[in-house]
């Protein structure tokens, strides 16, 4: 089994998580939408089409650990917003990824490819 | 436009959903379909995505939900299992020796031939069954 160290991204909670959930979080991240103005918006976003189930499980998911909340409902739609601790936890991520990817781009370039 | 059987196909599978999924998402979901298929996303790719999502719903334990639920289930699945295979287990030896037995059987009834040459060679009914049990078995 390969154990993982507990380093920077021991503390990063999106780290288990599917891609749904963080493309989520990165289009909340801007102000509160519903499901339809989700899907719109990470299609255009990062070219990736989420299916309607992916995202109310992702929805769910979100919720239930305290990183995004329902606002009231409008018509049948019920709009979500990202809460502090969930934009915590996205620049955490991101942060790691950037770490993540900087030093991929570097052994790139070390490895001449 | 969408399609008559859309609504019926993307209908069924959000009635996959547990109840309680459905109350809280169920016509927002059904809103939302009825959108991503308007805007050309096919009715099937919808139905199969809920369809996904309901079994990840009802598979997948959640903190919230008594364990006892899943429990239940697999215990249910498990002994649904086992006397589908214990009724197997009882026909396949019964089955194996109706068809293994078969021409043993045919050889042990007494002939029409037979039972006629006892019937006129016997001088009363002890003679008949002494014959018929001559072939050692229990027809």
């Amino acid at each position: 089994m390969v154990s993982r160290p507990e380093g920077r991204a021991g503390t990063d909670v999106l780290r288990r998580v599917g891609e749904a959930s963080v493309l989520i979080l990165i289009s909340l991240a801007d102000g509160p939408k519903h499901g339809y103005a989700l899907i719109l918006d990470i299609k255009e976003l990062a070219g990736v089409e989420l299916g309607p189930g992916t995202l109310y499980g992702a929805l769910d998911r979100l919720e239930r650990v305290g990183l995004i909340e329902p606002l009231p409902a409008d018509d049948r739609r019920h709009p979500y917003r990202i809460t502090a601790p969930g934009a915590a936890a996205l620049r955490e991520h991101l942060d790691s990824l950037e770490r993540v990817s900087a030093a991929g781009r570097l052994r790139l370039r070390l490895g001449g490819i | 436009m969408e399609k008559p059987g859309a609504s019926w196909l993307v209908r069924a599978a959000l009635g996959c959903y547990p109840a309680d999924w459905r109350r809280r998402h169920g016509h927002e979901a059904a809103d939302l379909a009825a959108l991503l298929i308007q805007d050309g996303t096919p009715a099937g790719s919808v139905a199969c995505s809920y369809l996904a999502g309901a079994a990840r719903e009802r598979l997948v334990p959640r903190p919230g939900r008594r364990l006892s639920t899943v429990a239940y289930a697999l215990l249910v699945a498990a002994c649904l299992l086992s006397v589908s295979m214990g009724l197997l287990a009882r026909t396949a030896p019964a089955r194996a020796a109706s068809t293994g037995h078969a021409p043993e059987r045919a050889q042990c009834r007494p002939t029409s031939h037979e039972l006629a040459r006892t019937e006129t060679s016997a001088s009363g009914g002890l003679r008949v069954l002494v014959l018929e049990a001559g072939h050692g078995r229990g027809c």
